[in-house]
């Protein structure tokens, strides 16, 4: 049996996904500062570049929420409620730092909250407007240079733009190599499955960039060589929508007559489709692709000319996806009170019917306990597919 | 068998807030009138007169379907509308205004955008334009996109209002950097609009009414000072009737007048030491907004209990004043109301530094309230279909008692849905809550604190 520092590809993001916090607290036993955060959104190279280990702040849906029940109304999003549980719970009590975002209300909401009870020495709240024009740019930017210097200031270190550069550049490999990793999906069938993908992305956001790296061209190498293929399912399924954390749902989806072949989510290629501009000014270019190219609905676009023309704007990048993976059925999943991707129900039905791809929306309740009655519906989607 | 038909008072105590349900119907009316005579109407949010203010100076006559959600659930009309939101496909969790627009608002497309005959109030008018807002809460931009289902070729206008922690507030140069934001943004809006409406934005009118919008909200934070009196001279049924015309339209120099009359009215009841209800016993402060459809509800616990609501949600009173030094010399209009709305997101931040809590909007104001309006408790009132607007409700109950031994009870409703809302428990709760209030009382004396 391999140790567990022999351990590589897959089977080594297994057990970083297994075990989520134990790079971190090595690292930290080491003297690493960690900072966790909420959301894409924070500009993970702002971080690295002042030796700070980001890890991405998640919930657990195997774990029923209890303590956040005194502090966090239960209908809210149940996701953001679900990782305040565990941060009281001291999931994350190896933290020297936390950095809330202006997300979404609940990410905004919960970061607020989050600080007021789970204490670390340093802290930022990230405002993020829900514009992309000019003046929004500008200004986010500047919310960009108080979260550097604030970093800064705790660090006793200064970020010199040409180390900033280099590392977004790291971070750029990051996004090719996910994309990457996501171009071996689109094969018949794809060569590595959704459940797999998910802990390798959960994997990277857990452990410092390089080693994410390391990682992805690893599962990279392994996965184009492997005898072991998944097995070939009726629908090639695009995710859009609330972000799924935990392979138990994704195992379920792939078990009820699907491969997943792209999930449009927070943890699927939302982070990595765009690479960053690298600009003169590098807070310029990051301060842009956060605010323009990470394309969640949080973010306003602004309307066309016509009902159609502004559901273009908004979801064309899905026929793209679409094509590119050869999908033929599309799942939107909800988690429950996610206004967000609520709101965009309708829209996105309207869109993707349009190109006659059937869509299934599910909301969810983010617990492990509560999937097995989706099966049937999974099912039986498959089969309106096949 | 005859069915039971339970009745209900209105709860409003001040003469002038039984007077101010016209404006509501005005603003319905005048949007009415203004797209029958062939002038614009535009759907707005409550931008906290970001956006109002332009929108009107350019000719647009604006409602707010927000407050039309309101209106129809307190006339128990807003059932049919959700169930058309729910049969288009959109999730039944969505904030229960924003579905009672999406239902009129199909029916309104399916009318031919005239205002189907049964609608509350008269209808909203078909916009020329909608005005969302990306500050407080996603739905209030999230919303208007989704109409573009129905009003195909309407635009829509974002605004945006700096939400950012206490902490950051306090760094060199964020409020000016905020300030410059908000100001090339409305920049933006103005340009919008004028392309919109073949129009150029008139300045001086513009000027007239921030500076009519700035003396009508004054007024009504006197009022607001006023109600620190013991007894409490109007209660939050009053404040509900009120808030409307200095909440959507404080340039109208009839909201003004108005304010005038309710500033007297309770300037005379404090003066002769006259309470709202009789027999006051608690002070309560009220948080999130109440139950449209069941009002009543807050007379049976002033006869009950002797409880009066002396202070309600932040989000829909007056701002505190811009200090004036701040505005000194600073004649741009665009400029005084990008001031007037961040100082409304931003007015609590002293208050949430003091206390070292966050957020210094939705949480803070309410441990100054409980100071200044000697409050013996809050009610919490998280509303099913506001998730956002009930997202902090649980954190400040926390807060109250944790710094100033004041309690929260938590009670359970929703600002449209009739269901949720179940006034026998609730009385159960309060009835126990009311021996918390007691205990609380001996604990901030046993504290030092001043009530």
């Amino acid at each position: 049996m391999a140790t567990e520092n022999a351990l590589t590809g897959l089977a080594k993001a297994q057990q970083i996904y297994n075990y989520r916090s134990k790079r971190a607290r090595a690292l930290k036993e080491e003297g690493k500062k960690i900072l966790g955060y909420f959301c894409c959104y924070p500009p993970l190279e702002i971080m690295t570049a002042l030796d700070f280990l980001p890890i991405r702040i998640l919930g657990d849906m195997d774990e029923p929420i209890t303590v956040a029940d005194g502090y966090l109304p239960t209908v809210m999003c149940i996701f953001y409620r679900s990782c305040f549980d565990c941060g009281m719970k001291g999931q994350y009590d190896f933290l020297d730092g936390f950095v809330g975002s202006h997300a979404c209300d609940g990410a905004e909401r919960t970061s607020h909250i989050w600080q007021n009870y789970i204490k670390t020495p340093c802290n930022f709240f990230l405002d993020i407007p829900h514009t992309s024009r000019s003046e929004a740019v500008d200004y986010f930017k500047r919310q960009l240079v108080y979260f550097k210097e604030t970093l800064e200031e705790f660090t006793g270190k200064k970020m010199d733009p040409e180390g900033l550069k280099e590392t977004i550049s790291l971070h750029n490999k990051q996004r090719y190599l996910v994309r990457e990793l996501y171009n071996l999906r689109k094969s018949e069938p794809p060569l590595v499955t959704g459940s797999e993908v998910l802990m390798v992305i959960i994997s990277i956001m857990m452990i410092p960039i390089e080693e994410g790296n390391t990682l992805l061209q690893e599962v990279i190498e392994e996965v184009k060589a492997r005898a072991d293929v998944p097995e070939k399912k009726t629908g090639r399924l695009l995710i859009w929508g609330s972000l799924i954390d935990n392979t138990a749902f994704t195992d379920l989806i792939e078990s009820s007559g699907f491969n997943i072949v792209v999930e449009d989510t927070a943890i699927g290629v939302r982070p990595f489709w765009h690479d960053i501009e690298i600009t003169e000014d590098p807070l310029e270019g990051l301060a842009k692709h956060y605010l323009e190219e990470v394309k969640c609905p949080r973010t306003f676009s602004q309307t066309g000319a016509s009902y159609q023309e502004d559901l273009d704007n908004r979801f064309g990048y899905l026929k793209e996806f679409a094509e590119h993976w050869n999908v033929n059925g599309v799942f939107g999943n909800i988690i429950r009170n996610c206004d967000i991707h609520g709101y965009e129900v309708p829209a996105v039905r309207d869109y993707l019917e349009g190109l006659g791809l059937p869509v299934l929306i599910i909301e969810q309740d983010y617990s492990t306990a509560a999937l097995e009655p989706l099966r049937t519906r999974f099912q039986a989607f498959s089969e309106v597919i096949g | 068998m005859e069915k039971k038909q339970k009745t209900k008072k209105s709860g409003k105590t001040l003469e002038t807030a039984r007077e101010a349900g016209k404006f509501g119907k005005k603003m319905l009316l005048n949007a009415l009138k203004a797209r029958e005579e062939e002038r614009p109407t535009g759907w707005s949010m409550v931008t906290w007169w970001q956006g109002e203010l332009i929108a009107k100076a350019l000719g647009v006559e604006l409602v707010f379907p927000e407050n039309y959600g309101a209106f129809c659930a307190a006339v128990r009309q807003a059932e049919p509308h959700l169930e058309i939101a729910d049969s288009e496909g959109f999730p039944n969790t969505l904030c229960g205004y924003a579905r009672n627009c999406i239902g009129y608002t199909k029916k309104l497309a399916d009318n031919d955008f005239v205002p189907p005959e049964d609608a509350p109030g008269g209808g909203l008018a078909k916009p020329v334009f909608l005005l969302s807002s990306g500050c407080a809460c996603d739905a209030r931009y999230k919303w208007f996109q989704a109409l573009g289902r129905y009003l195909d070729k309407t635009p829509v206008w974002t605004l945006d209002i700096p939400q950012t922690g206490t902490n950051e507030y306090f760094l060199p140069g964020h409020k000016e950097a905020s300030i410059k934001f908000m100001v090339d943004h409305l920049k933006g809006y103005v340009s919008f609009l004028e392309n919109l409406l073949k129009k150029k934005l008139d300045e001086d009118r513009l000027s007239e009414m921030v500076d009519q919008t700035f003396k009508t909200l004054r007024l009504a934070y006197e009022v607001d000072l006023l109600r620190r009196a013991v007894p409490s001279p109007m209660v939050g049924t009053d404040f509900w009737s009120v808030m409307i015309p200095h909440l959507y339209m404080p340039d109208d120099p009839e909201a003004y007048e108005f304010y005038q009359r309710v500033y007297d009215e309770v300037k005379t009841k404090v003066d002769n030491k006259i309470g709202a209800i009789p027999n006051e016993k608690y002070r309560m402060m009220f948080s999130e907004l109440p139950p449209w459809h069941s009002l009543g509800f807050f007379d049976e616990l002033a006869e009950q209990f002797g409880i009066a609501i002396v202070m309600e949600s932040w989000n829909y009173h007056a701002i505190t004043p811009i200090p004036e030094e701040e505005i000194e010399g600073v004649n741009d209009p665009i400029e005084l109301i990008a001031r007037l709305s961040y100082q409304k997101w931003t007015e609590y931040n002293n208050v949430a530094r003091k206390y070292e809590v966050d957020p210094g909007f939705f949480m803070a104001a309410y441990l100054q309230y409980a100071e200044d309006y000697k409050a013996d408790g809050l009610l919490a009132h998280p509303l099913m279909s506001c998730r956002p607007a009930t997202y902090t409700l649980l954190h400040t109950r926390n807060m109250l008692q944790d710094k100033l031994h004041v309690p929260g009870v938590v009670i359970d409703g929703d600002i449209i849905d009739l269901r949720v809302f179940n006034e026998e428990e609730a009385f159960s709760k309060m009835e126990a809550f009311v021996e918390t209030m007691d205990y609380n009382r001996e604990l901030r004396k046993e504290a030092g604190l001043a009530w």
